[in-house]
């Protein structure tokens, strides 16, 4: 079969036509009869029937169906990196407060993480009633609590570990080994996304650095490296995003005509060959980012009062610099948004530098020192951005999640005034489309260490979020080194309670 | 046994068995006594059953029917209620949480399984859902147990894993095809291509002919090589029209050293094998490398598989290290805390990372998959599963230091004779020192033989002691070490930590887990298992034994297997007591001929320059100078190297963790295999590193049915892209089949045949028509096969990230071709107490190396090739995944790497095709995809590079499919 060169004025016409004639799309599904009817695919796990996307290489990031009618089109998650206290911020316990000072009962002598614990701590900062349904939350994040109406707290989260990294990788991945594939990744994997011209996948990491575990927050896995969430916040652009400073805007464009010229011919030998098809997709959508990344990354069109609700316009303090730095990130996550991206992952937090706790959550030392500068920049921004998200009807079909690798002891460590790790207990919040608002579910026990009722593991989370995207956790899957693998693993449920 | 304890046994024994884990002893005498419906079973019950067939029951007729009727449902590969498993003989007999045994052969009476399915149990009555059993078929059941419990296998096709899965039965030896079908234009049929056809025929679909020439030597040289060939020997190949030209071309490829730097980057992608730990902290693991190059190494020189399995599982016994990398090379979580919980569960996931390595990458098998649970789809029970990581118990992860290589210790040698000479000449400005205890006074007896490093022994008059301690005096030089002290009474060794003597030392050398003080009485002799103290010259050490003993005999060394000569202590005293301030001495140096072996004296001998000529004084200071200057190399040279490969140590009792959590442990498991074929147990107490040796056997070993064929399909998937078998790490019954089942049994014959040869195997595929056809695609044959698995063409596909970045580099000329060692950095590196990676901006020759020699790091991707899929060693990755993503296009199309490159390669064109656009563009097609531009493209070509210059069009080809496509 030889298909006429195109002619070298109208390559991209051109290209679609052969893309049109060789069928793409046709030749997986072939593939996958032939191989089916073989039985040279690998069995799928019992029970619930497989459902694995029909990646089409030459468009990976197309729109696929969900299993079923989604509530949300697309999540934020806004991720604070090194275990946020839940007994500093949402989960109010009169019990801690009264009996501040006193040993835990029944725990004098428990060992955590850096070892042994001292006398119950209330928290420094004052719990008062927010919003009409009186929800107490602390002084430390008044503007978030004056949208307590809005949210939708689990009080009762429970994780697997306790130690940053892995717990990090548990809170993104489901699993607290490195290398699986992060949430994002099975939601575009599942999803696709609407807008072609920007990735379907983005990880904001905090001005100060990247979250302690890093990239594999965003990882693929062993899922294609398509799904992997394309790193870039509000100062720091994609990596080799712009034309080269040494190439001029003519001369870039030519080259990149040219290549294509080089490719189509290349694929005018190998009919039917979707691989060097989506190749050359592939520059194409690049080309578009060039062009739509740095537009939507760009603020300098945002108006003075979005600004300011954010808190984007503030300086000379180093909390208000760094808050400034955070809220222009919440602005850039709510751009995204906007423009449909279908998953955003918003980091508040960075890895360990400067010590403990001085650049992210991680609270052991002195929290009243480290989360006067991390309460306040967390607090307006990310307020901001839920008003903003609010005020634009994008909550309708955005669901926002809240959340942290795992909690915190509502004891004070041996010798210090901070607090040590504790996944046994702790809080998230979920906002927006398919969740109920200014509500509260599960509990901690009296002091806020351990959850107690309507207990909600990282799975259930993980399960539920899914569940509001439309895909069912249990039939979702792909299959890697020897085993249908599915977000969840063999666990989770959906946390029916708290959905609309 | 006191008879109080005795009978409560008894009782106990009668309960079932886990009913009430952890009950306190006088609760379960009173349940025993007093709650009659959950009580033991009496003797009125046990009567009253069925009674057993009076005939041979077969268990395929008889029993087996039963058991899929009624049990296993509930109790077979889907689902294992209660723990309990019926499937398989080994966990049928066993039984599940509450009832163990449940099968007791010889005894259907005493057999928790009868005493269920008859109702005796009254909250167990068994099968929980449909019809109970008939007193009959309860008969048949218990004359099937009286009769021995035959388990047989013949015939049992439906549920029996190994008769009924393919991968699990012995490899047949297909004979090759030949006849009609075989491929044109071939002179000699290569069975492979006989087994091709065939499979072609069956599917209507035919062959293609042989690609040209130059799409051969490019396709070989990506494929086997991982870089494109130069025009020069395209054009030697292609001129070359001698007979087997190919093959000649196949043997010298296979001869090439980047062979073995392409090939091992595969095999390190199936060990996930990575230079960092991985985790928040992510920190360096600096002597890794070693572990890589032993693996291009080993595929350089073609070390038979069989061997490479063997090492890398125990190549501490082997003579081969630094192949024990193997175990330690994933991820490791080293942020630990005084929390027990935390530090079980990672302990757990280091342990199950190396059995889950090793299943994949041996065997083909998930064993990870039964760490909670027997095996969903496999033969593999959770209890094997803990069996096999008793086997890996005593690794843990760590650099160790592995003995001197042979040319360091000839320098060694040199060196210590230059040094003896310079003591020599210095003799005469030595002052004597008159050292305590001196000999020489002594009135003359027969002295018994000097020390030697091997083995000594001292006999003396028996003595009750508690204690033993033996004192270092002198030594050969630096910190004694002493690999075994044994002590028998009554030909016992009452040293041994087995026997619960407990050891203390003055102190032990820091660092070095083969030297900890454990190793004095740990059974085990050799270097390997040695203690070393921690001062130079000197130092004890003490035994206590549990009891006082009546001990008569000590027997030490330095290194029982003669390969260390050093460090032996010269001058010592032994001494033993009751109480630890009475002691006697009962041995010691003096009574024995001095030591005449290499001695440095340390401190060294004081020399005196005062009483000198002055020019002799001068002479005498330069060569204290010298000496002192050779004894500082001599230091460095003897110091041992370390490498990321592990540290080894007996390990206690291993336990099975019920639902994989380590705080939920069960019954303690013997180190073992699986049950498929020809499994073994091993003794609890068996030395770890023979434990290792055992497995190693078991996998290499040639009846192994997994072995070969995972191996040979390995092969084959990087030859063709796709295996024969499409789940590479899973031969398992979820696993995908052979698509030509017979060839897989066939190359597998032949890899054993040819003495484990992968060369030799890779000879045979590459000069078949098979690989040889043409890549170029048929619209018919598409329809059929569009992802080509029955090879009616050979399937073209990308390059992996480090091909392209190295055939870049080649491409432009700018391949650093330095082989082996550290690493290069592809990151700048911020070293805090957690580890930041930062993608590097500017090249150096230094990063011009290949790939695999790049630092790998985990988590950190390199800024450029990390997103064409290259995998960062968390998980092993038995295949790549071929994405096609915009990030790949920007990194290709505008990082500073390839720009750069591009001035390069448009640098070379220049100096090798003048000035002249239209040879330069030839130049770069030659280069780059290994042909001339036809006359439409050189023209197009030389209108792009004379209007955006040679760089641009070098930007512009170095991004081309045609470039990055195996043809």
């Amino acid at each position: 079969m030889n298909l006429p060169l195109p002619s070298f004025n109208s390559p991209l016409l051109n290209r679609r036509r052969f893309l049109a004639d060789t069928g793409i799309g046709l030749g997986a599904i072939a593939l996958t009869h032939l191989l089916s009817r073989q039985g040279l695919l690998a069995a799928g796990v019992s029970g619930k029937e497989s459902i694995r996307p029909l990646i089409d290489p030459g468009h990976p990031y197309a729109p696929r169906p969900p299993h079923f009618t989604p509530r949300a089109k697309n999540v934020l998650v806004i991720f604070c990196s090194g275990a946020c206290s839940q007994l500093d911020t949402f989960d109010y316990k009169p019990e801690l407060i009264r009996r501040h000072g006193q040993a835990m009962p029944g725990k004098e002598h428990l060992i955590t993480f850096q070892g042994e614990q001292g006398a119950l701590m209330k928290s420094p900062w004052e719990f008062r009633p927010r919003g009409k349904s009186g929800k107490m939350i602390s002084d430390l994040v008044p503007h978030l609590g004056a949208l307590a109406d809005d949210l939708c707290f689990i009080h009762s989260m429970q994780g697997k570990t306790n130690t940053h990294g892995p717990g990090e990788n548990f809170m993104s991945t489901c699993n607290s080994l490195d290398g699986f594939p992060s949430l994002g990744a099975w939601a575009t994997y599942a999803l696709g996304t609407d807008d072609q011209s920007l990735p379907a996948y983005v990880a904001i990491p905090d001005p100060r650095g990247k979250p302690q575990n890093s990239v594999n927050n965003w990882g693929p896995g062993f899922l294609p490296a398509s799904f992997q969430g394309t790193e870039f916040n509000a100062t720091n652009p994609i990596r080799n995003l712009a034309r080269p400073a040494s190439v001029l805007a003519g001369s870039d464009a030519a080259t990149r005509k040219f290549l294509q010229r080089l490719n189509e011919q290349h694929a005018g030998r190998f009919p039917g060959d979707t691989e060097l098809a989506a190749r050359i997709a592939s520059y194409e959508l690049a080309a578009r980012m060039q062009l739509s990344v740095p537009e939507v990354a760009d603020l300098s069109s945002e108006p003075e009062h979005i600004l300011r609700l954010y808190g984007a316009d503030e300086g000379g303090s180093k909390v208000n610099e760094t808050r400034a730095a955070y809220a222009r990130n919440c602005i850039l996550a709510r751009r995204l948004v906007e423009k449909g991206v279908r998953f955003v992952q918003l980091f508040n937090g960075a890895y360990q530098t400067g010590g403990e706790g001085v650049s992210n959550w991680d609270g052991h030392k002195d929290i009243f020192k480290q989360y006067s500068l991390h309460g306040p920049v967390l607090d307006k921004p990310t307020a901001g951005l839920l008003l903003d998200l609010k005020q634009r009807g994008l909550l309708d079909s955005t669901l926002v999640v809240w959340c942290t690798e795992f909690g915190r002891m509502p004891t004070f460590q041996k010798g210090a005034q901070g607090r040590d790790h504790n996944p046994a207990g702790f809080t998230c919040w979920l906002a927006g489309a398919g969740v109920k608002k200014g509500f509260s579910h599960g509990t901690t026990d009296e002091f806020g260490y351990k959850a107690l009722e309507n207990i909600v593991t990282v799975y259930d989370l993980h399960a539920t979020i899914l569940h509001l995207l439309g895909l069912d956790h249990e039939r979702l899957t792909y299959y890697h080194n020897g085993l249908e693998r599915r977000l969840t693993d063999v666990h989770g449920q959906v946390v029916k309670g708290i959905l609309t | 046994m006191p008879a109080a304890i005795q009978s409560f046994a008894v009782l106990s024994a009668a309960l079932p068995r886990a009913r009430l884990p952890g009950a306190p002893l006088f609760l379960l005498l009173l349940m025993a006594f007093h709650s009659a419906p959950a009580g033991p079973i009496t003797a009125k019950e046990i009567a009253a059953l069925p009674a057993p067939a009076k005939r041979t029951v077969d268990f395929t007729k008889d029993i087996l029917p039963i058991l899929d009727k009624s049990c296993l449902s509930c109790h077979g590969p889907e689902m294992q209620k209660g723990g309990y498993r019926l499937d398989f003989k080994a966990d049928a007999l066993k039984g599940g949480e509450n009832f163990a045994p449940a099968i007791k052969p010889g005894d259907s009476a005493g057999s928790p399984l009868i005493h269920l399915v008859a109702g005796l149990e009254p909250d167990s009555k068994m099968p929980a859902k449909g019809d109970p059993l008939t007193p009959e078929q309860v008969g048949v059941l218990r004359a099937w147990i009286d009769q021995g419990a035959v388990w047989s296998q013949a015939g049992r096709s439906a549920t029996d894993p190994i008769q009924s899965h393919w991968a699990f039965r012995s490899m047949g030896r297909p004979s090759s095809v030949s006849g009609n079908g075989l491929m044109k234009n071939e002179a000699v049929p290569n069975p492979i291509d006989g087994f091709i056809c065939a499979k072609l025929r069956e599917n209507k679909l035919t062959a293609a002919r042989e690609a040209d020439r130059v799409t051969l030597i490019r396709r070989l040289y990506f494929v086997m090589l991982g870089m494109p060939p130069t025009p020069q020997e395209v054009a030697v190949f292609v001129a070359d029209k001698k007979p087997k030209a190919f093959e000649r071309l196949v043997d010298a490829v296979l001869d090439d050293p980047r062979y073995g730097e392409r090939w091992g980057r595969h095999w390190l992608d199936v060990v996930r094998f990575a230079e960092s730990n991985g985790f928040e902290t992510n920190r360096e693991r600096p002597n890794a490398w070693k572990f890589r190059d032993y693996v291009i190494d080993a595929f350089n020189h073609d070390k038979p598989y069989n061997q490479f399995i063997r090492e890398q599982i125990a190549g501490d016994a082997l003579g081969m290290d630094v192949a024990t990398g193997f175990l330690v090379g994933g991820p490791v979580d080293i942020v630990k805390s005084p929390d027990p919980a935390l530090t079980a569960q990672q302990r757990a996931d280091e342990l199950d990372d190396m059995v889950g390595t090793t299943g994949t990458a041996f065997l083909g098998l998930t064993l990870g998959c039964a760490r909670c649970h027997s095996h969903k789809f496999d033969p593999i029970s959770h209890g094997e599963y803990y069996s096999m990581t008793a086997i890996f118990a005593g690794v843990q992860h760590g650099e160790r230091a592995t003995p001197l290589p042979a040319e360091r210790a000839d320098e060694l040698a040199k060196l210590d004779r230059h040094i003896k000479g310079l003591e020599q000449k210095l003799a005469r400005f030595s002052v004597k020192q008159t050292g305590a205890g001196s000999a020489t006074n002594a009135p003359r007896k027969a002295l018994r033989p000097p020390v030697n490093f091997a083995r000594n022994e001292e006999v003396f008059p028996s003595v009750q002691a508690k204690f033993v301690r033996f004192t270092v005096l002198a030594t050969t030089g630096a910190e004694p070490c002493i690999d075994e002290l044994e002590v028998w009474a009554s030909g016992r060794n009452v040293a041994l930590a087995a026997n619960g003597t407990k050891a203390t030392a003055s102190g032990t050398i820091d660092g070095f887990d083969i030297h900890k003080l454990e190793h004095i009485n740990d059974g085990r002799t050799g270097n390997e298992h040695s203690w070393i103290s921690s001062e130079s010259g000197g130092g004890w050490v003490q035994l206590e034994f549990a009891k006082p003993e009546r001990i008569e005999r000590i027997v030490w060394g330095r290194d029982r297997e003669g390969v260390f000569k050093d460090r032996l202590a010269t001058g010592y005293r032994i001494e033993a007591a009751s109480r630890t301030n009475v002691w006697r001495t009962v041995a010691g140096s003096e009574d024995r001929e001095a030591f005449k072996g290499r001695i440095e004296h340390l401190p060294g001998p004081v020399y005196d320059f005062a009483d000198a000529p002055l020019v002799e004084a001068a002479e005498g200071r330069n060569w204290l100078r010298e000496l002192d200057q050779a004894r500082e190399r001599r230091r460095g040279l003897a110091k041992l190297p370390m490498v990321y490969a592990g540290t080894f140590s007996q390990p206690g009792p291993t336990y099975r963790f019920h639902r994989g959590d380590p705080l939920q442990k069960r019954e303690v498991v013997q180190p073992g295999t699986l049950a498929i074929f020809h499994p073994f147990t091993l003794a609890t107490n068996l030395p770890e590193q023979e434990r290792r040796l055992r497995l190693a056997d078991w996998i290499a070993g040639a009846e192994n049915p997994l072995t070969a064929r995972v191996m040979v399909n390995r092969v084959w998937q990087y030859h063709f892209g796709v295996g024969l078998v499409g789940t590479p790490n899973d031969f398992g019954k979820n696993g995908a089949k052979p698509t030509h089942p017979e060839l897989l049994d066939w190359l597998a014959g032949q890899l054993v045949d040819q003495g484990w040869s992968i060369k030799k195997l890779q000879r045979r595929i590459l000069t078949s028509a098979t690989w040889r056809q043409s890549s170029a695609p048929r619209p018919e044959a598409l329809k059929i096969d569009s992802g080509s698995r029955l090879l009616w063409r050979f399937p073209p596909r990308r390059l992996e990230a480090e091909a392209i970045r190295d055939s870049i580099l080649g491409v432009s000329g700018n391949l650093n071709r330095a082989a082996g060692g550290p690493g290069f950095f592809l990151h700048e590196v911020d070293r805090e107490n957690v580890y930041h990676y930062r993608p590097k901006e500017q090249f150096t020759p230094a990063e011009s190396r290949r790939m695999v020699y790049a630092f790998k790091v985990r988590m950190e991707q390199d800024g450029i090739f990390g997103a064409f899929d290259c995998p960062d060693g968390s998980l092993v990755t038995p295949k790549r995944s071929m994405s096609t993503t915009p990030l790949q296009a920007l990194n290709l199309f505008n990082s500073r790497f390839v720009l750069q490159q591009s001035e390069i390669f448009a640098g070379r064109l220049r100096k090798e095709a003048g000035s002249v656009a239209e040879a330069q563009v030839n130049q770069a097609w030659l280069l780059a995809f290994n042909r001339l531009p036809d006359r439409r493209e050189l023209k197009e070509a030389v209108a792009f590079s004379k209007a955006e210059g040679l760089p641009a069009l070098c930007r512009a080809v170095l991004n081309a499919n045609e470039f990055l496509f195996i043809p």
